[in-house]
């Protein structure tokens, strides 16, 4: 019992660290003051401001598309990979693959963005829009292979083997076996690879131009001054809108749990 | 694997749909037609009611974009994937950017406004007969100090900085050039001083004032100041402005015994496309009027002549940011010393950070 007492003070502890420094920000962005010092008064002003400045918005939009974009074509793309490195039975060849996979994840970011910002020099691509989709992209694909892998690994050989017995064919045995099967790995891999674009820096920071910025560059070059309360506003919003996303998430899942609990009793 | 599809599809709706509304939020601000302007700049360094003004009287959409050191920019502009029609880097960073071919030059016979500018900032050593950059701001390294937290003491000169009463209370910004200029000054030699016994002299010098300093940091120095986490700090003037307004119990001071002079100067890079509209903003950008309300907004010194006469007497007269004449003839632009003096420099300062603790 004690021990348990100890525990749960330590783990909100934990959680208390870990929210500390966006509760802060939350609160000073309410400050009518206009600084991180002191409290002076309450005030929607600086929200006011963030949805009166045209130009953040359409910054936050880019960031949104990008993320949206590069994280539904890095799962299709992660999902083959996947499926390919599956199909690979001997064990070197598999293991060499996979790791290739997973230095893409452990190299720095800023590494990455520098060879890219080369690599586009030389095949002479624009700097904006379609640098920043393709390079984040580029690191989101190794992400959802690691998140889809295990769980095609988990699948029953024996599933493909009846289907194939049944009469399927190989597409077939992909759509209606194997995607199902690993649909929960899929979304999980989405939502990852969208959370990397939307807080990515250092290779954003390489690759955008032309008119084309995303909100992380954009809050960096605005920090040199000082942070504004409106980069606080636009924080908090952007905390409440993924916090939704998770919770939305995590209710349809249980949601689906429980409805297949059900079934399964019946 | 239908609802894998639909939730793929609708997935892709949102994200065409946030694009279409991008497009439109673009278009609405007139940035798709051809007639664009690309301004690459510091970040807040210009005025954005002068930017609409612009707009307005020329038609020309801009866009604004923003770096926050001359090295990110000029990798930027270096690569070519971009179209900047206007940058504003440093003199050392211009010097360098000439040097690489990364710069158009400049067709003063377009730019009418050009006689307004003080002649004292023009044909500067970093780039002679102003080929390729006109005057945008300029200002000095000093000292930015709490009188209250000094207990009301005032400081002038770089000498100041060795009084044991600031033990532990003095701040650095994280320049090899502007710390060991700091330490080239206090002892009456040039900032541009290649003589090796005068380099060391100014390290020992420096040496001794460690046990006055409580860090060298970066940018986060206007914050720790403005906080009054320290008494004192050797900052550029713009930041000194700027902390100043968040604090007004500090102070701003050019020391006595002479100090930096910096430009941010106004260029075309090479990959612009809109090189007359260039000029014209450029142009604008010098009539008295804009300049001085820019002047206004951004809190930095103008090199505008007719500008200043514009400007409200509190602040063409503060000689925090426009100096007498005695104290400017002491302020030495920052040369270009070559690579090789440069990485001296720089060692120097590194072998003081070292000691410094």
């Amino acid at each position: 019992m004690g021990r348990n007492r100890f525990s749960n003070i330590y783990l909100m502890l934990v959680f208390l660290i870990l929210y500390a420094p966006i509760l802060y920000l939350v609160y000073y962005s309410f400050n009518s003051g206009g600084n991180m010092h002191e409290f002076e008064g309450f005030t929607l002003d600086w929200y006011k401001e963030v949805f009166a400045d045209t130009r953040l918005l359409i910054i936050v939009l880019n960031t949104l598309v990008v993320a949206l974009l590069s994280a539904a074509i890095s799962t299709i793309l992660g999902v083959l990979g996947a499926l390919a490195i599956q199909q690979v039975r001997r064990r070197q060849p598999k293991n060499v693959l996979l790791t290739l996979n997973n230095v893409l994840i452990v190299s720095p970011d800023v590494i990455v963005g520098a060879s890219f910002l080369i690599l586009f020099t030389i095949i002479g691509i624009k700097l904006g829009f379609v640098s920043v989709l393709l390079s984040h992209i580029a690191f989101s694909v190794p992400i959802v292979v690691i998140m889809v892998l295990p769980k095609l690994e988990e699948m029953s050989t024996n599933l493909v083997d009846a289907a194939l017995d049944l009469g399927a064919s190989r597409l077939d045995v992909l759509t209606k076996v194997v995607l199902p099967y690993i649909k929960s790995g899929i979304f999980a891999g989405f939502f990852m690879a969208l959370t990397y674009s939307l807080d990515d820096f250092a290779v954003t920071f390489f690759v955008t131009g032309n008119g084309f910025s995303t909100l992380s560059v954009e809050i960096y070059s605005r920090a040199r001054q000082g942070v504004s309360l409106t980069i606080n506003a636009l924080s908090t919003l952007l905390f409440l809108f993924t916090a939704l996303l998770v919770f939305g998430y995590y209710f349809l899942n249980r949601r689906k749990a429980l409805a297949v609990g059900m079934e399964v009793k019946q | 694997m239908k609802g894998l599809v639909r939730a793929f599809a609708l997935i892709f709706i949102v994200a065409f749909g946030l694009m279409y509304l991008t497009s439109y939020l673009n278009s609405e601000q007139g940035y798709s037609g051809g007639n664009t302007l690309t301004i690459y700049n510091w970040g807040d360094y210009v005025d954005p009611e002068l930017l609409e003004k612009f707009e307005e009287e020329t038609g020309t959409k801009v866009i604004y974009q923003t770096f926050d050191s001359n090295e990110a920019m000029m990798t930027k502009i270096e690569q070519g994937g971009t179209t900047y029609d206007i940058s504003v880097p440093s003199e050392y960073a211009i010097a360098k950017m000439k040097q690489e071919g990364l710069l158009l030059p400049i067709d003063s016979s377009k730019l009418s406004n050009l006689k307004h500018i003080d002649p004292r900032y023009m044909d500067l050593p970093f780039d002679p007969g102003n080929q390729y950059s006109i005057p945008y701001f300029w200002g000095t390294v000093g000292i930015v100090y709490n009188s209250e937290l000094l207990g009301g003491k005032k400081l002038t000169s770089w000498a100041d900085l060795w009084d044991p009463s600031l033990k532990n209370q003095i701040l650095l910004a994280d320049g090899a050039r502007e710390v060991m200029g700091m330490g080239l000054n206090s002892l009456g030699y040039s900032l541009n001083d290649t003589e090796e016994a005068h380099l060391q002299e100014a390290k020992r010098h420096l040496g001794e004032l460690t046990p006055n300093i409580k860090a060298i940091v970066g940018d986060e120095i206007k914050m720790l100041l403005a906080g009054e986490e320290a008494a004192v700090g050797l900052v550029w003037s713009g930041d000194a402005s700027e902390i100043m307004g968040e604090n007004e119990k500090l102070d701003y001071v050019v020391p006595t015994e002479g100090s930096n002079l910096w430009f941010d100067n106004m260029v075309i890079p090479k990959t612009a496309r809109n090189i007359e509209g260039a000029h014209a903003f450029i142009n604008f950008m010098l009539d008295p009027e804009n300049a001085a309300q820019n002047a206004e907004y951004v809190g930095y010194s103008t090199p505008n002549a007719s500008a200043l006469k514009l400007l409200p007497e509190e602040i063409s007269g503060d000689e925090r940011f426009y100096p007498g004449p005695e104290l400017t003839e002491k302020l030495e632009v920052y040369e270009n010393l070559g690579k090789r003096m440069l990485a001296h420099y720089n060692e120097l300062f590194l072998e003081f950070k070292m000691h410094s603790k």
